[in-house]
């Protein structure tokens, strides 16, 4: 049973654990969210009627709970005087706006906050910008209206609503592991090299090469993937985005692995040639994809100094799906890597006995 | 043979992936939340790992003709 597991049930594990990240990822819910609103300014004193459209919620079937606010600094909230519900997706919220504001600028950008039962709490940031021509903090007597309080936590298995991202939110459970599992992957290959290195075995040099295919492959899924979430997103498949350019400059260096390979005779001269320069994209490898995207400004999350990969970006319910399918795929990854590996392993063989 | 699978992939996939830029903003991948730029990268993933196993396959096939050569002349 032990051994059955050790040789056999990893690979069964990495199916099984792909799978779950493909029901997963792709059955929870996303959190309701705000996806369009109308006017998207005013001055202050106006009433505004406000035109909501909403992202998974269920205004309809909330109706009497619903509550709305414009928030201004987490503090000072303005609560709707009215709300009229069209549809779940729908409603007009109206807000009488203050003739003076307590900020000393002329121009303030409110918080939209729509609350109900159902859905929870459900944000929209920057959604009304306020001008004021007269700025006299001082003189402003705040009526909010009701407070912002008892807020509802809404369904817990959900996925953050992004208003850029919206469902593509779910592209984190198939994008993202393939860079992870080609990670996992050149670093078991680079493990092998420095093995071929040290104890000249030809295995050793066989299994890097199976390993480096599979991580190129995986690198290249990786960045298709992500050209065709770009074109969505960020509105063009290759926006010159430092990580886009880092990654492809680290395939290119890594399809010269094989470029080399092929181009030497000689068995033992190539294997040791193809190991050395293999800990040599290795070590590019790192500070293309590691170091440099965090020198400076990135369209990817967790750049520009972030940490890799933050709580805004990965919340605990991501996290659960998101973990099981980089291992999933790092152990497909090796699985097909070991398929190649085998088949070459056979290919020596035969040459050897010729 | 293995670069002929990353030009492969390549010039499968470049051409879908400029299409998509060049369409509309109401484009059918941008309804239902985007919903269908999940289903886009789903398919690449699948088109590439089937890719692979193709090359797979016939580096498998190879090995098996040798082997009967190898028996036959043996």
């Amino acid at each position: 049973m032990m051994h059955w597991l050790r040789t056999q049930g990893w690979k069964y594990l990495g199916l099984v654990l792909v799978l779950y990240s493909i029901v997963m990822g792709m059955v929870v819910p996303l959190h309701s969210g705000i996806s369009a609103r109308t006017p998207l300014s005013a001055d202050a004193g106006d009433t505004v009627a406000m035109h909501v459209e909403g992202y998974n919620t269920h205004f309809a079937q909330a109706q009497e709970e619903l509550r709305a606010w414009l928030m201004l600094d987490d503090s000072l909230t303005l609560a709707a005087s009215r709300i009229a519900v069209q549809d779940d997706r729908h409603l007009v919220a109206t807000f009488v706006l203050p003739p003076l504001l307590p900020t000393e600028k002329q121009v303030a950008n409110f918080t939209l906050v729509i609350d109900n039962p159902i859905d929870g709490v459900t944000l929209l940031p920057e959604a009304l910008f306020v001008r004021q021509d007269t700025v006299a903090p001082q003189a402003v007597v705040w009526q909010g209206g009701p407070e912002m309080a008892r807020l509802h936590k809404g369904p817990a298995l959900t996925f953050p609503f992004r208003n850029i991202l919206r469902e593509t939110i779910r592209n984190t459970y198939f994008h993202v592991p393939m860079w992870f599992a080609m990670i996992l992957v050149f670093i078991g290959s680079v493990v092998y090299s420095i093995r071929y290195l040290r104890r000249q075995q030809p295995t050793d040099d066989a299994y890097a090469a199976a390993l480096t295919t599979t991580g190129i492959v995986l690198g290249m899924l990786g960045l298709f993937t992500g050209m065709i979430w770009a074109n969505y997103t960020w509105g063009r498949p290759w926006s010159g985005d430092i990580k886009q350019n880092m990654t492809a400059i680290a395939l290119l260096v890594y399809l010269a692995y094989f470029v080399l390979r092929y181009s030497l005779e000689d068995r033992e001269v190539r294997a040791r040639v193809s190991a050395a320069y293999n800990v040599f994209a290795f070590a590019a490898l790192i500070p293309l994809i590691f170091v440099i995207p965090r020198l400076t400004d990135s369209l990817h999350p967790g750049n520009g100094g972030n940490p890799a990969i933050g709580s805004e970006d990965l919340d605990n319910t991501m996290r659960l799906v998101f973990y099981p399918a980089v291992i999933g795929w790092t152990l497909i990854g090796y699985w097909i890597s070991q398929l190649l590996w085998r088949i070459n392993r056979l290919e020596e063989r035969l040459l050897d006995e010729e | 043979m293995k670069l002929h699978l990353a030009a492969s992939l390549v010039f499968l996939l470049l051409p879908l992936a400029s299409a998509w830029s060049q369409s509309e903003q109401t484009d059918f991948l941008r309804q239902t939340g985007m919903i269908y730029v999940v289903v886009a990268v789903m398919a690449v993933i699948f088109v590439g790992i089937g890719i692979y196993l193709i090359y797979i396959d016939r580096k498998l096939t190879r090995l098996e003709n040798q082997i009967s050569d190898h028996d036959q002349n043996g």
